[in-house]
């Protein structure tokens, strides 16, 4: 009977705990710089040129950018390198779809890595060319 | 009508699938939802560098419902515009949310379509940006044309963001 109700406790606690938190921790990270909607929902076809306009749209509408790295992880960017500005944050919409490595904090929560940059350490421009395959996206204009 | 089927009437009405709910887009991973929970500001949520005021409109904000779990709500009913000024006047505060939970393995989106601070009151469209955008910049047909920002990056940068690089007649 204590074992079931240990059971129980541990269920419950299971189920009202919050979602998992890792701590905060150091990284470096490399990727294109997305708009995190069009990205992560695929309605469009979401990455490079075909798509930088649109991410430009998008970044100054409020909606967060991420950084992608090449092994397709995305990171929700919060604060670019002192500013806590992250809402047409107008340095985050000029690099929209470059790609960038950054050294910052890495915080993930509940199915988001949530990423504060501290330093932009390289910045390689828009490299993935993507417009000869999708044209513009969307409106192809 | 008898009283069982007033009730079963009433929990049609309340589920999620009912009128009021959430419009479907067909994403991968999306689940409607109505979602309770606290409007937080991401930064101050989970580095604690936090403002009396979530922002004011600076800063992503999210919503922490009662069991912990943590949204980030990143799109509003407005074309390419996010949902930060819908949820700003209840920052710190409770509100309801309809809208749909992408739960896609590489990020866990929200999508704010409407939202209301009580069951008591009308759910409202999540459409501040435009408005606060009309207030700031006049009438247009596509705002994200007509954007001052916008047009300066564009005719930066061009379309696909590399000077000189144009798309083909």
């Amino acid at each position: 009977m204590h074992g079931f109700l240990v059971g129980v406790l541990g269920l419950a606690l299971a189920v009202a705990w919050p979602g998992p938190v890792r701590a905060a921790e150091r990284v470096r990270v490399t990727g294109e710089i997305v708009d995190t909607w069009c990205a992560i929902t695929g309605i469009m076809y979401g990455f490079g040129t075909a798509h930088h306009q649109c991410a430009v749209w998008c970044a100054v509408g409020g909606i967060p950018v991420s950084i992608m790295d090449d092994a397709g992880n995305y990171y929700m960017v919060l604060r670019l390198e002192g500013d806590d500005r992250s809402v047409a944050e107008p340095r985050i919409v000029s690099i929209q779809t470059h790609r960038v490595t950054v050294d910052g904090t890495l915080v993930e929560r509940d199915g988001v890595k949530y990423l504060l940059v501290d330093e932009v350490a390289d910045d390689r421009g828009i490299v993935n060319l993507t417009h000869e395959e999708y044209g513009i996206q969307p409106f192809g204009e | 009508m008898t009283g069982r089927a007033l009730a079963c009437l009433a929990l049609v009405l309340l589920a999620p699938g009912a009128a009021f709910a959430a419009q479907t887009w067909g994403i991968p991973h999306e689940k409607p939802v109505v979602l309770r929970g606290e409007v937080v500001d991401l930064l101050c949520e989970l580095a604690g560098e936090c403002t009396p005021d979530c922002g004011g409109g600076r800063r992503q904000l999210g919503l922490v419902t009662a069991e912990g779990r943590l949204y980030p709500a990143v799109k509003g009913e407005v074309f390419f515009a996010g949902a930060t000024l819908d949820l700003l006047p209840y920052c710190g505060r409770e509100v309801m949310v309809d809208g749909l939970v992408i739960e896609n393995p590489a990020m866990t989106l929200l999508f704010v379509q409407k939202l209301r601070g009580s069951s008591r009151e009308k759910w409202k469209p999540a459409r501040a940006f435009i408005e606060d955008w009309r207030r700031r910049n006049g009438p247009a047909r596509e705002w994200w044309r007509a954007d001052p920002l916008v047009r300066e990056v564009i005719a930066r940068d061009g379309v696909f963001g590399i000077p000189g690089l144009e798309p083909e007649e």
